[in-house]
């Protein structure tokens, strides 16, 4: 697929689609491996706590006859598969459009149960807006930890619980089918994943997730594509072999039922620092926190950001008629108080005042002559203009000697900025030009990067040299603390996209979410990295990060029913760990989808 | 002997400037005194009726105190676990809470302050006294009237007080799906607390938060420095969720 996810307009399905599909279930999830006969000719009686007692007779290899809390006996197709001493099967129970997973430890007899249901018609609080129904298509779950009872044996006292483990660990998988998916689980209730096979663009995307350990080297993990399609993904693996074995039930964006069984190998590509307490083990499950409720959710509820779901469309008209209410540039005063994603800005240069310089792009790009007579104006003249524009700006000093500035282009409609980053020792700039509105949103920004020189009296720039995209920050993360009371962790996680993950009050990382980006190396260390919400609030960052200081600045860019606002970014970094995952991406990589 | 004088003497004192204020520590000598044997005899002895009619006012007061503890120690306790939407039903129905220069009135103003102010920013839970800044507690004290149908009290509290960011920027929403998304400080003072009893019970009539030290502190932090935090400058409607008149406040 080359629409991206966070695009595209997945069915609506109905109840009643979705029941006359799931009919197919009753035979059991396929499998390209063999199924395990394991349970062949077994009964057992799984308990779990606050949740269903579920009593199992196992035909043969691929029909059970099963019981909940000692209800009538249903029968049902399952599959079953093994990974070392774990057996894990499937099976659905399509009249009631849920389905049970069930993952066993021999060694132990602990059982983790995944409820799975579609249609549940759950409801979910949104942020700021009146709850939402969730989806028919999007597949809830629900874990019970338990045990398989023994005749003569007491209860366990410990059972198989939710772990921070896996938190900072990434992977790359290769299923049997061919299907071929990295995962950074940068957060203990999401999975970050860019799926190698299925789509066209390597962009990643953030699916609300499970992980469950079995022992110091099992562990169980799970993840819906909740606000895509509501795929979900479920596995038990042991990282001693990087193996797998799993299940995928849900509809893809043809709107096909998937319900198979997987195995797969892979191998870990790398570890990042987790930052909460050395006594925090993630026992604790992360779920919806509304001020002042803070009490566990229902049934199928977990914490899932759904910014689509807040984000008002606007026309394009409607939003230049805000900006001509109100375009604020850089707080709106000379003096104004640093703004919130600024307290920890870089500081503001007088590099430029005084100089006088064109700044010419390539390929037929803009010609601008700019003047700066102060610390926090400047006067710009595009080629084959007479008159000045007279606009505010803030300049940083990003790297020795290379200057970093923005300001809005004079009148312009759409409502456009530009950012330019201008190396005073060697002449190359690159301008990152955005302005309001995309073919999605009028309230959407977009931007694009062009390169260029800077010609200055004494400086002799380049003919061919030019800054250049570059893939030099790919897995590499950082937490940035715009203020004390602000940090987040971008992940670099793919040459398209990035990822930014919030700390919770200790630290543990927690809510995430994922947008596209561009990166532009201006130096060695030093770094042009570009990112837009979309599809989520239409905002962009467009940061100079210099990881020589681990300290990043730069300007923020949005508009919408209030207006536009050209704003100011700068954050104190962290590095905290890096992905091997460069040699997964490029054309090259692309084997057709 | 000796010890029962010394107890009398005590309640002597304590009925001069404050008439009926009891410290807890002397109500409890007091109750032990009259659940001793050798010191019930002592005290029938003088002149029975007055002293058994003493006695009993003594222990009515002394368990209209132990309400009045327990009441406040289930304000905290609700605070400090977010239950806000049960604080509500403790006050009166025409009761007022000052909070940070702001008088919030009646049940609806009670509402707001609790439901959504507090709610809003995670305020009260109980946290440790910021370390380094100078802040001497008052003793909590109980004080019931003579007609024991009203009383006033004293507790210290040092509690985490917070505020939402105000920004609809992606991080703050994300922060506030998981709980976040506050600015958190900590404060410490005293509850001033007037208390009324009606055939229901004792309920707050007024409450005082009498803030004596704000600092940048959170548990686990091992510094803090002394904080300003602006009072309310609006009222409601034009604050959403700020008080029905501003105050003075401490």
């Amino acid at each position: 697929m080359n629409i991206p996810m966070h695009r595209f307009k997945y069915t609506k399905l109905t109840k009643d689609q979705i029941g006359k599909a799931l009919k197919a279930t009753e035979a059991g999830p396929k499998s390209k491996s063999d199924l395990s006969d394991v349970l062949k000719g077994k009964s057992i009686k799984i308990i779990t706590q606050n949740g269903p007692v579920l009593e199992y007779k196992f035909d043969d290899k691929n029909r059970l006859t099963f019981s909940e809390n000692g209800g009538k006996k249903i029968k049902a197709g399952y599959g079953a598969l093994t990974l070392r001493q774990m057996i894990f099967f499937s099976h659905m129970m399509p009249e009631d459009q849920r389905g049970y997973n069930v993952y066993i430890d021999q060694d132990t007899n602990l059982v983790t149960v995944i409820e799975v249901g579609l249609s549940t018609g759950r409801t979910e609080p949104t942020l700021g807006g009146d709850p939402i129904v969730v989806d028919d298509r999007e597949v809830q779950r629900q874990l019970y930890f338990g045990y398989v009872e023994v005749a003569g044996q007491e209860a366990p006292k410990e059972l198989h619980h939710l772990t921070n483990r896996l938190e900072g660990k990434g992977l790359y998988w290769k299923q049997d089918t061919g299907h071929e998916v990295l995962e950074l689980y940068a957060s203990v209730a999401n999975t970050n994943f860019v799926d190698l096979t299925r789509q066209a663009d390597d962009l990643s995307y953030v699916a609300p997730s499970d992980y469950v350990r079995v022992n110091h080297h099992i562990f169980i993990h799970d993840k819906t594509e909740c606000e895509f399609s509501g795929m979900f993904t479920s596995f038990v693996c042991d990282l001693f072999e990087c193996t797998q074995a799993g299940v995928r039930l849900g509809f893809n964006e043809k709107d096909e039922l998937e319900y198979y069984m997987f195995r797969g190998e892979g191998k870990v590509v790398g570890q990042l620092a987790f930052l909460e307490p050395f006594d925090e083990h993630g026992k604790s499950g992360m779920v919806y926190q509304a001020p002042g409720d803070p009490t566990i959710p229902g049934k199928w509820q977990r914490m899932t950001y759904r910014p689509a779901r807040t984000f008002k469309y606007m026309t394009d008209e409607e939003v230049h008629e805000a900006a001509l209410k109100n375009t604020i540039k850089f707080g709106g005063t000379e003096g104004a108080a640093p703004q919130m994603m600024a307290i920890n800005n870089m500081p503001y240069s007088d590099i430029l005042v005084g100089k006088k310089f064109i700044l010419r792009y390539d390929n037929g790009g803009p010609v601008r002559h700019y003047e700066f007579p102060e610390k926090y104006k400047l006067r710009y003249m595009e080629e084959g203009e007479n008159k000045w524009h007279e606009e505010p700006c803030r300049v940083y000093e990003g790297d020795d000697n290379l200057a970093w500035f923005a300001h809005m282009l004079t009148d312009s409609k759409p409502r456009a900025s530009v950012k330019m980053a201008v190396d005073l020792t060697n002449g190359l700039t690159t301008c990152i030009h955005s302005h309001m509105g995309t073919k999605y949103y009028g309230n959407e920004t977009t931007y694009r990067a062009i390169f260029g020189v800077c010609e200055m009296e004494g400086l002799e720039p380049p003919q061919y040299v030019r800054h250049e995209f570059t893939d030099e920050l790919v897995g590499h993360a950082f937490s940035w603390s715009y203020s004390d009371q602000m940090t987040s962790m971008h992940l670099y996680t793919s040459p398209h996209s990035m990822s930014w993950t919030i700390f919770t009050a200790n630290q543990t990382m927690g809510a995430q979410w994922c947008s596209p980006c561009i990166y532009v190396k201006l130096r060695e260390g030093v770094y042009l990295f570009c990112q837009n919400e979309e599809a989520c609030n239409g905002a962009q960052m467009i940061e100079l990060i210099n990881t020589k200081v681990t300290h990043d600045c730069g300007f923020g860019f949005s508009g919408g029913a209030t207006g536009v606002n050209l704003g100011v970014v700068g954050a104190l970094g962290r590095h905290i760990g890096c992905f091997n995952i460069r040699e997964f991406y490029g054309p090259k990589k692309k084997k057709g989808v | 002997m000796a010890i029962l004088k010394s107890q009398t003497d005590d309640m002597q004192a304590d009925r001069g400037r404050r008439s009926f204020i009891w410290k807890v520590g002397a109500g409890m000598s007091a109750v032990a005194a009259a659940t001793v044997p050798g010191y019930a005899k002592t005290l029938f002895s003088s002149d029975k009726k007055t002293n058994i009619d003493d006695l009993a006012k003594q222990i009515t007061i002394l368990e209209n105190e132990k309400i009045i503890n327990v009441l406040h120690k289930q304000y905290e306790e609700l605070l400090d676990k977010g239950r806000y939407s049960e604080i509500p039903a403790m006050f009166t129905d025409n009761a007022e809470v000052v909070f940070n220069g702001g008088l919030f009135k009646g049940t609806s103003g009670i509402k707001r302050l609790f439901c959504n102010c507090f709610a809003s920013g995670m305020t009260g839970r109980k946290i440790n006294h910021a370390p380094g800044i100078d802040f001497k507690p008052e003793q909590d004290r109980v004080e019931i009237s003579p007609d024991q149908r009203s009383a006033k009290a004293i507790f210290t509290y040092s509690i985490q007080v917070g505020a939402p960011i105000d920004s609809d920027s992606t991080l703050v929403k994300m922060a506030r799906l998981q709980g976040e998304g506050i600015r958190k400080w900590w404060e410490a003072g005293v509850y001033e607390v007037s208390y009324v009893k009606d055939i229901k019970g004792w309920k707050i009539e007024r409450l005082e938060y009498k803030t004596f030290a704000k600092a940048d502190y959170k548990p686990g932090q091992s510094y803090a420095k002394p904080i300003s935090i602006p009072i309310f400058s609006k009222v409601f409607p034009a604050e959403p969720f700020g008080p029905d008149r501003l105050v003075k406040s401490v």
